[in-house]
This record gives structure tokens, sequence and C-alpha cells, in this order.
């Protein structure tokens, strides 16, 4: 050995081992930002819950002399109010029902409608597949309660006034059951699900070992064995889950209940948590809140579970994956039909329908002098209200420039507080800090929209500290999207960090680049494209949102989807249906821009 | 230029886990090529890291050029944006957006350098690795080799002081590797860096280094030119680690029945006497004769017969594996053997070609000595 003396260095005292922590801690602000992100989102994400909380379990303004007990002290009363009292049975026990029902008709009609078309289209020689591919896609793409107002354009009849239906002013009243309530709700939800089930159970099927399948062929199963015993039992696991999100999403789905079933009073837990709101019945909301919480969590824990269980199941990439396709002989024909006509009910319809409905001055009347575009451009017109056409409406341009501003801001934040938060829970030294900033964001994902948007009434109704009272206000909005983002904003972020690996910031920084210079001439360019899906995908999701605004918004805050509301409950028929397809118009161009800009297909990631 | 010295330094990840590097002390002269040789997973690529500033220490201290970088006694720490140093990355780490040009100046514009100054010197260096005609290309726009120079000039560019290399040639294909080796060992003589070079390639290591540090599980091995490396090991892994094919090793532990391995104790025995501590020895494959059975052996050398299993020519030279009393020998040479299966014959070795370990598997103290004397 060559080596010179070297002199064995001191063993360290404790405050120089602190000294030098210190230092590799306050050298980079990666820690001092993750601190404050963690901070920020502990408030915007879990107060708001933990707020609600306990509403249902403290006594609320008013309610002092009903529960016999101070204001803000601690009681059972709401709790025992919702789930054992006289009115629990219309406040939660037959909501529960309701959209347990809902739920379960909507899965099992997009899982028989959803598999067989996402089989006809991954593996057979059915004619247009590749048209039927995206075109059967499209209802995932607009707001599921367009077709809630699609539906009563046709079938609305006399039980509720305002303008009639189209089966109503040819003679033919539609009876209750098909015009409201549980069997327009299912159909309606499992129609927008169904291009879910296709496009998990599709890409599963497609990418299936045909191996598999050919190893049964040649030990002679036929082909109904085959499906049976081989495809179906190893689809399981997708099939399983795709069950699991839908229903979750039912449990959450606001718009189509409220359009349909409050004439005949058929309430969901989304619409009794909305009335509980309505009427002031904080506790009681705070309760169903934390009820959908439970049942979304219980739901997600399920799905984590099955995906895990999933996971022995190796069916994915193998070089026998390929896509060959069955034929269907004399089933050509009909195969395709079936396609066709669930697209037809599924797309063509509704759209046509709401179009008509806002070009025609009386419903079912198809004579030329009944089409007008008053309802889209005219001006002074013989109305009590809405004398203008849509277009000519200061309110709409209003809504609208709400909708860009509120969602474009909190779609901004969230997607730069996704890159960010993926930085840190990548880069962190210190694993607690990233551990708490990654489930801390994917919170709100276990929270339905419309329970946290209670959760936010809950925190900012009211003057807290030196936080103001924010209802009413802009920044409400912006704060709820925000954090109602961060799920999908955090994972797009930490997937990008975790591609990108630690190499090229290492190489800038060894040449001499601090970590602002990192993050502006290396990380944030790299990370531009998943920094604009990051930000367009929220954006398009937010702008046919629902349930979070309708809680949050006030006329003056209207969104388009809230204003579009507004003008269903004033029965203003032709003004509602045109902004309904206003919404579906952005929300569908929207999905197609950014499918191009990231030539990548965005219907699976769009989630809300 | 800076010379780099570690001192007791450890890493490990988290408490309670095993140490990534265990008391390391180690000296890296100015200018010298320095190459940390090892098996994956020795600890070599995490050192580098340290001396970039990468890695933060667990214990010791790191100096450069008589400045602490880093140091958990003294509570210092400089960032590896202060070092100084070039570090090329395994996966060279070229930023995807920049262009090669925007990628080799990125260090002169943070500096600020003026932009006569800035051009001049990307010019040089672009020159220097034949990059110029690629500067408006981005890196997804060139093979792995290209990526590579252009990793290297993008540290170049700033003339550090130290260039660190983390495998910077296992990418590339032979030929290639070949080239860049060369360019490599031109870099050191123009520009007079310190390089530190990680690699697990004994071939790699031995062709550019001025000096080898061969490391396994975190701790050092041996520190010395690669012929010292090569000639006198210091110890069982070293000389098992580095050579292809391998060293032959024969245990000596008492208690074996093996003729071949009483064979060896018995010579050794003779040599060194009945005191010495032998766990074992080992004899290079270019390092052992053959003599057919009528041909002289020098005396006093080793010698034991065997028979020929296998002849393999490697072009140029040829491996041939015997049967040494039921054990697989092997030993090359550059003469064209005129031997076949099977055919008999002795095997022999000088004194001095015998590489003799202790029980703690360390180079017997004296033994060269020994051994030259009684040759």
């Amino acid at each position: 050995m060559s080596a010179p003396p070297i002199t064995t260095a001191a063993a360290p005292s404790w405050r120089n081992r602190l000294r030098y922590q210190m230092r590799l801690t306050l050298r980079e602000p990666t820690t001092v930002i993750g601190v404050l992100m963690a901070l920020l989102f502990a408030y915007l994400i879990v107060v708001p819950i933990l707020s609600i909380l306990m509403d249902s379990a403290t006594v609320q303004f008013g309610d002092d002399r009903r529960t016999k007990a101070e204001l803000g002290s601690v009681t059972l009363y709401y709790l025992t109010r919702t789930f054992t009292s006289a009115v629990a049975r219309d406040l939660f026990w037959v909501p529960l029902r309701n959209t347990l029902m809902v739920a379960g008709g909507a899965i099992a009609i997009s899982m028989v409608v959803g598999g067989i078309l996402g089989w006809l289209i991954a593996r057979t020689d059915m004619f247009g597949r590749r048209w039927f591919a995206t075109a059967l896609i499209v209802p995932y793409m607009l707001p599921a309660w367009t077709f809630a107002l699609a539906w009563t354009t046709l079938f609305k009849n006399r039980t509720v006034g305002g303008q009639q239906g189209w089966f109503e002013a040819i003679g033919l009243t539609p009876p209750d059951w098909l015009a409201y309530g549980q069997f327009p709700i299912t159909v309606i939800l499992a129609l927008h699900y169904t291009p879910f089930v296709i496009l998990l159970f599709g890409s599963a099927l497609r990418r299936f070992d045909s191996q598999l399948e050919d190893s049964a062929r040649i030990l002679g199963a036929s082909g109904a064995t085959v499906a049976r015993q081989v495809i179906l039992p190893l689809m399981r696991p997708a099939l399983m889950s795709a069950v699991v999100l839908i229903f979750a999403k039912c449990l959450g789905e606001f718009g189509v209940p409220y359009v349909l079933g409050l004439p005949v009073k058929f309430d969901v837990l989304a619409t009794s948590l909305y009335r509980s709101i309505g009427s002031r019945q904080t506790g009681v909301a705070g309760v169903l809140a934390g009820a959908i919480m439970l049942i979304g969590v219980i739901a997600i824990l399920v799905d984590a579970y099955l995906a895990r269980e999933a996971r022995r199941f190796v069916t994915v990439g193998s070089k026998g994956s390929m896509n060959r396709a069955s034929r269907l002989k004399g089933w050509r024909l009909p195969a395709t039909g079936f396609a066709g006509l669930i697209f037809a009910a599924s797309v063509a319809m509704p759209i046509l329908t709401l179009f008509l409905s806002t070009v025609m001055r009386m419903p079912a009347n198809f004579a030329w002098s009944n089409f007008t575009l008053d309802y889209w451009i005219g001006w002074d017109l013989p109305t009590v209200a809405m004398r203008t056409g849509i277009l000519f409406s200061p309110d709409l341009w209003r809504a609208a420039f709400n909708t860009i501003w509120i969602v474009g801001s909190a779609s901004i934040c969230s997607g730069l507080l996704g890159i960010l938060t993926g930085y840190i829970v990548v880069r962190s030294p210190y694993r607690p800090l990233s551990v708490f900033l990654r489930q801390v964001t994917f919170m709100p994902y276990l929270v339905p929209g419309i329970a946290f948007a209670a959760a936010y009434l809950s925190l900012f109704a009211v003057q807290r500290g030196p936080v103001p009272a924010l209802y009413g206000t802009y920044a409400i909005l912006i704060l709820a999207l925000m954090a109602d983002q961060m799920p999908y904003a955090s994972r797009a972020g930490i997937s990008a960090m975790m591609q990108l690996g630690k190499d090229p910031e290492e190489a800038a920084q060894v040449v001499g680049a601090g970590w602002l210079r990192r993050m502006t001439w290396v990380v944030i360019p790299i990370q531009k494209g998943s920094l604009v899906t990051g930000i367009l995908l929220p954006f398009i999701s937010g702008i046919k949102g629902l349930s979070l605004f309708v809680i949050l918004a006030v006329p003056a805050t209207d969104v388009l989807t809230t204003f579009s509301l507004r003008l269903v409950d004033y029965h203003y028929t032709q003004a509602a249906n045109a902004v309904v397809l206003i919404i579906a118009g952005l929300a569908y161009v929207g999905t197609l821009t950014a499918q191009k800009l990231t030539k990548t297909n965005l219907a699976e990631g769009l989630g809300s | 230029m800076p010379d780099i010295i570690l001192r007791n330094v450890q890493k490990n990840y988290g408490a309670g886990s095993p140490n990534a590097v265990a008391d390391l002390d180690l000296h890296i002269g100015d200018g010298e090529f320095m190459c940390l040789l090892g098996p994956s997973g020795c600890g070599k690529t995490t050192t580098l890291r340290m001396i970039a500033g990468l890695e933060n220490l667990s214990g010791g201290e790191i100096s450069v050029g008589g400045r602490v970088v880093d140091s958990i006694p003294q509570g210092i720490f400089v960032g590896p944006e202060k070092r100084g140093m070039g570090l090329v990355f395994q996966s060279y780490a070229l930023w995807p957006h920049l262009t090669i040009e925007r990628n080799t100046d990125f260090g002169l514009r943070l500096r600020k350098v003026p932009k006569a100054e800035r051009e001049s010197r990307v010019n040089t260096v672009m020159k220097a690795l034949d990059i110029e005609k690629y500067r408006d290309r981005y890196p997804s726009q060139l093979s792995g080799g290209q990526q590579q120079r252009v990793a290297l000039a993008r540290m170049l560019a700033v003339n550090p002081g130290v260039l660190l290399l983390d495998e910077p040639l296992s990418n590339l294909d032979a030929r290639l590797r070949l080239e860049m080796r060369a360019e490599l060992k031109r870099i050191h003589a123009a520009f007079k860096t310190t390089i530190v070079f990680v690699t697990h390639d004994q071939w790699e290591a031995m062709t550019l280094a001025t000096t080898i540090a061969v490391m396994n599980e975190g701790t050092l091995q041996q520190r010395g030119t690669p012929n010292d490396i090569y000639e006198r090991p210091a110890n069982r892994f070293v000389a098992e680690f580095v050579g292809s094919p391998p060293i032959n090793i024969i245990e000596l532990a008492a208690s074996g029945s093996d003729p071949l391995e009483r064979a060896a104790r018995d010579y050794l025995r003779a040599r060194l006497g009945a005191a010495a501590d032998l766990g074992s020895v080992g004899i290079r494959p270019e390092a052992l004769m053959l003599a057919l059975d009528d041909a002289p052996v020098p005396p006093g050398h080793f010698r034991h017969g065997a028979s020929v299993t296998a002849v393999l020519p490697t072009g140029g030279s040829w491996i041939i594996e015997v049967n040494c009393a039921g054990r697989v020998i092997f030993l090359t040479t550059t003469e064209s053997p005129t031997l076949q299966g099977g055919e008999i014959v002795t095997l022999h070795a000088r004194p001095a070609a015998l590489h003799v370990f202790d029980s703690h598997q360390n180079r017997l103290a004296g033994v060269d000595d020994a051994l030259a004397r009684v040759a």
C-alpha cells in the first residue's frame, strides 16, 4: 500500500453531527418547500375533512334547544337522527338503498354491454371496429347529466311543470317510472360508465396472451369452453376493478339523480346530502358526508386489494399477445348493429335531442315553421325572462368566464403543485415527509366530490382565525377544486419525476447549478409535456364537474355547470340544454386536443 | 490540480443497514488516473458520488486540494455545485431538451462566462472530442458513443480540477470502448486533470489507470499500480478478481487430502518452514508451464502431473484446460500447443510465480523474499 500516512479523524461530537445534518437539510430548499407543502395540503385536505366530521358530533348553530345542549358541545344527536330517528328512513336508509340499487343496476348493465362491446372491439372482425373504438368512448368524455337532460327532454311528463317532453307533446304520456327515478337514472349511469368497461376490459383482452388460449384449443377445448374456463377467470381482476370503480363513481354522482330523481322524491345519498346542506342541517350533512366517505374509502380499499390480487395473474406483455380477431361469420352484421344501437342510444340520440330542443319552439313538432335559432342568437324575445338567445346572454358569458378563470387557475395551481409534489416525494431525503405528501394528496380521491365540497363548506363558511369566511368567493371554489384535483396532479407529477431519474439534475448540480437554476433550466423544461397534461386533464374534468360547484357556488360565482342547473331549476329548458351542449362541446374538444398533444389515449385518464 | 483525501469515510443508508462503504482511507494524488475497481455492489460508485458531493457521509471526512469539503467531525458540507468537479454518468444524463451545443456550454453559461470566451472554449472541447458536427442536434439523435463524448465535453468545458467517471464505457460496444479508452488517456495527458474512474471491468482498469484501488464489500482491498495489483495481489480477493481466465487457487488447509493440495503444501512447507500460516496458493494461468513426459523441468519449480482435457484457441493465444488429480486447472500460452486431449503432462511453475495467502486470506508476509531466495 503506497498511500501517504492518514491521520485518523477524531470521533465526531453529537453537536457536530447535528450541525452536519442541519447543513445538509438547509442547503437545499427541497425540505423546506416540502414541509410548507405538507402544511398547505394538511390545511386544504385534512382539516376540511376533520372539520365536517367534527360537525357531525358537535351541536350546531340553532340546534341547541333541540339537542338540549350548548352550542359546540359533543352530541350524538346527529348520528341518532341520521341513523335511528323517525326521519332516518328518509334521510339515510332510503337514499342508501336507492344509491345501492342504482349503482348495482348501472354496474350490471354496463358490465354486460361494455363487456360485449369490449370484446367485439378488441378481438373480433366486426365492421367499423376502429371507428367504434373511439365513438363508443364519447359518452365518457361528456358530463353524465347531459344525458339526464336529454332524457327529460324526451320523456318528461305532466308530473312536473314547464315545457312538455316530446312524448307527452305527441300525446303519449310516459309513466312516472319511465320519466323519473330509478329506471332512467340507472340506464343513464349505465350508458355513461359503459365506455369505462370497454376501455378496461378491452385493453385487458388486447394484452391477453393468446398462447394461453391456443394451449386450451390444442387440448381440445371449444371456443365457449375457452371463454368460460380460461379467458373469463383471467379477466376477473380487471372486471372486479371496473365494478368497484364504477360503484365509487356512482356514489358521488349528483347531477343525474338531481335532475331525474327530484320530481318523484327519489333521493340518493348525494342528493340527500345536498338537501341537508340546503336546509342548513349542518350536523346531519356531516354525518351523511362521513357515511359517503366511509363507503368510498371501503370501495377504494377493496379495489386496492383486488389490484394486489390481480398481480398474481400474469397476463401482460409476452410475444404471444398478438391481437388476433375471432371471426363472427353470420353474426358480423348483428354485432355491428348492436354496437351501432348502443352508439345511437348513448351518443347520437341524446346529443341530437338536446340540439333539436334548442332550435324548436314547441317540443316534438317537426314542422319547418317550428324551427328557430332564437334560443341561441335571438334578440328582444317576447318572453318574461331570458329575452335574448343564450349566446347573447351576459349570464352565459359571465359563467363561461368564471369557468375558465376558476377551473383554469385551479388547474394551473394543481398542475404546478403536482410537479412539485412529485419532485419532493421522489427527491426528499426524509421518507416520512415524502410518504405524508404522497398520501395526503391522494386523500381527496377517496372522498366523493359532493362530500368534499360539504367539507369545504363546513370549514370555510365562517371566519376561522385569520382566514375570513370564504363562502361565496372565488377563492373557496379554486381551493376546493385544486385540492380535489391533487390526486391526479400529484400522481402525474410523481410518475414523471420517477421517469426522469436523478441523473440529469445531478449532472447540472455537478457543473455548478444551484436549486433554482436546476428547477428552471433542467427539471421544468424537461417536464414541460407532463406539466401541460397535468394542467389540461384537470381542466377538462373541472369544466364538466358539477358536484363540487353545486354546493360551493353562488349565483355570483356561477360556472357553466351550475348555471345550466339553475336554468333547469327555472325550467328554461332550451337555454339549459344549450349550455349543456356548450359544456359537452368544450369537454369533447378539450379531450381530443389533449389526446393530440400528448399522443396518448386520454379517455382512460379521465377518471372524474 | 488538486488531490483528494478520504479519511475514515463511511456510508450507510439509514441506521441499521449494512455499510455501503466502511472506514475507507484513500489518497488520490494530484494528476493521478485512479480506477476504483470491484464487483457490483462493492461501494465504488457510492465512493465516487461521495467525492462529488451527491451523497453525504455517514462518518469521516473528505478533502480536496487541502480544503475540507465534507466532514462530520467538523460539521462541514460543501455542495456538489461548489466543488468544481466534473462527473460523467453511466447513463450519460444529457439534458434531453437542450442541443449538443447548449448541453456543452451549460456550465459556462451558469458561470456567466463572456460570450466570446464561452464560444472559443466550447469549440476547443467539441473539436477535441470530435462532436462539432452535431452541435445543433438533440441528444436523442445521437448514438451511444456520441452521447458519451458529449457527456465528457459538457464536463470538460468548465475545466474541472477533478473528473469523475462512473462506468462511462459500459454501454458502448467493444470497438467504441477501445476508442474511448484511448480518448480518455489522451484527455488525461492533455488536460492534466485528476481522474477518478469507476469500473467493474479489470481490463479497463488495467489499461487506463495509473493507480488502481480494488474494493470489495465497502472496504479497500488494495491500492497500487496496475502491475502491483496483478503481480502482488494483497489478498486472495484481489488475486481472484483480477485476471482472466481467473487465477488457479489451491487450498492449503492442513486437513485436505487432495493430492494436488498435499503436493503444494509439502512444497511450500519445505521452503517456508513448518510454522508458516498457509491458507491457499494461487498460480496465474500464464505462469503455469507444461512439460511433456520426457521434457526436463527446471529444478526448484513446483510440479505436478496432469492430463489435458481441452485446448481452446482464442486467436493468438490458447487456453488449456487440464485435469490435475481430479481438479480443473486452466493455463494460457501464446505458443501454439501441439497437444491432444488425454495427453499426460507435467505442470510446473517458478517459485516466484506462487501467490501464497495465509489463513486470513492475506498475502503471506515475507513470502516473496523467501520464495525468491529459494529460487
